[in-house]
């Protein structure tokens, strides 16, 4: 029996070994494509996703909604506590809302002065987040809209408040939104009122530090932080955040944006602003050769 | 080889590779869209371990390497480099059952977490000669422990409600291997 099995053992080993080195070298080849070539591997990967995922929609769908029941459930238990506090907001709400009516009429009406025309081509698409990026040192999530959609690279994501990311990959039925919280994402952005142009870094965390600080010192906690557009990529203008500091003293941004629920996400499409080209030219009569050529040529 | 024997390779087989899948679907859910604080432990390479160890038949090599890319693609980790490093261990850990049968559990665990760690260093020294860009050390340090400390569940859970045992040279199944 034991020569037997013995026997057996010999007669596998070889090609099963021959199988292992094959295997291995054919994963280290992968990792090393993708590391020469990783857009191509990335496009690949995409493909994968957009094959796997939305198959599964109909799992998670439900799993997802009863894991949140859950949890708000539990919030029940907060329910007085809320509802007074919820009064409260609604009063300050309440002030607000009149404040912001009368900016609304007030802004049309100098909108309406200045002829002012909104670019009709800024509209956008909405879809819903499939998944997430399933690791915990990736910050993505995975959308219902690709190509399909006329989806670009590029192209900004918000929920209904602020920022969420940009698009980074795109496949026929699905898209891959790098969040402003991933550590490798870079934002241009700028700092209002005092107007500073600054780099968001990602960096893992749930508020993403402020980088390329010219002047730290003109900037307060509380301070708006809206896209600036540098570059030509990314739409100018969106909500970002606000300033925070941390205990450390480093400045960072309080994401607008509600980052514990996205379900839904707006695609805002872009279309890129047409850049000036040629530099401005003098308006001067003409001298006296060119009025001589243009008396010839006539 | 016995009819019986080959099918129920096939079976488990099966159940490993709808057992990875959703464990990797577990990961994908949308649930916390925040950056975590913490992480989960790693379960994938948890079982793959625990099924090498005890019927390293039920998961052969090419099943492993498959299930593995796969879970690099959708997990968004570099594709090949951690498959390759599980395909590695896993490989090393079947080389090593006929001693790991007759020493108890905590021999196993310990040559478990002793891998773990081995693979976790290697993975982020081989990213890093490459200069690839590498989340915080803290967070994988943390996943490392987690998934040694985890190890004891996933062994048991394996052994009690899978029913992959460990074979014993008079089990039913290995008598019937050579019947």
């Amino acid at each position: 029996m034991a020569k037997d099995r013995s026997n057996n053992y010999d007669y596998a080993g070889p090609l099963r070994r021959l199988l292992f080195v094959v295997l291995s070298l054919v994963l280290i080849a992968i990792f090393l494509v993708w590391r020469i070539d990783s857009p191509r591997v990335e496009r690949f990967r995409l493909h994968v996703t957009d094959r796997i995922v939305p198959n599964f929609d109909w799992a998670m769908a439900p799993v997802t909604g009863t894991v949140n029941l859950l949890r708000d459930f539990q919030s029940y238990q907060r329910i007085a506590e809320q509802n007074q506090e919820l009064r409260r907001e609604l009063r300050k709400m309440q002030s607000w809302k009149e404040a912001a009516l009368q900016l609304e009429q007030e802004n049309a009406r100098l909108l309406d002065l200045n002829n002012v025309r909104l670019d009709p081509r800024l509209t956008f698409v909405t879809g819903v987040v499939l998944a997430d990026s399933g690791s915990p040192f990736r910050q993505s999530v995975l959308l219902n809209v690709g190509v399909r959609d006329g989806l670009v690279d590029g192209w900004a994501t918000m929920d209904g408040i602020g920022l969420v990311g940009r698009i980074s990959g795109v496949a026929q039925n699905t898209s891959r939104v790098i969040l402003l919280t991933d550590a490798s994402s870079r934002i241009p952005a700028i700092v209002q009122p005092s107007g500073q142009r600054v780099i968001v870094a990602g960096d893992n965390t749930a508020a993403p530090p402020i980088d390329f600080l010219e002047n730290p010192d003109l900037i307060r906690p509380g301070d708006r932080v809206v896209s600036s557009g540098d570059g030509g990529v990314f739409p100018a203008g969106l909500l970002i955040g606000q300033v925070a500091a941390d205990p450390g003293g480093r400045l960072r941004v309080r994401l607008a944006a509600d980052y514990e629920r996205l379900e839904f996400l707006r695609v805002l499409r872009s279309y890129g602003s047409e850049p000036v080209r040629d530099s401005a030219g003098v308006v001067a009569p003409l001298t006296l050769t060119e009025q001589v050529e243009g008396t010839a040529s006539e | 080889m016995n009819e019986l024997s080959v099918s129920r390779r096939w079976v488990m087989g099966l159940y490993f590779t709808v057992l990875s899948f959703g464990i990797v679907f577990l990961h994908l859910l949308p649930l916390d869209t925040l950056p975590a604080r913490w992480v989960m432990p790693d379960l994938l390479m948890g079982f793959a371990f625990a099924w090498a160890v005890r019927r390293p038949e039920y998961v052969p090599v090419l099943l492993l390497a498959v299930v593995f890319l796969m879970a690099d693609l959708l997990l968004q980790r570099p594709p090949g480099l951690w498959a390759f490093l599980m395909l590695l261990t896993c490989e090393s850990l079947k080389a090593q059952i006929g001693s790991l049968r007759v020493t108890g559990f905590p021999v196993e665990w310990l040559t478990v977490a002793g891998m773990i760690l081995g693979v976790t260093l290697a993975y982020r020294l081989i990213l890093s000669i490459l200069l690839v860009e590498m989340p915080g050390f803290g967070l994988a340090l943390m996943q490392m422990g987690f998934t040694i400390l985890i190890y004891p569940v996933i062994a048991g859970v394996t052994h009690a409600f899978m029913g992959v045992r460990k074979s014993n040279p008079g089990d039913l199944e290995t008598l019937g291997d050579r019947a």
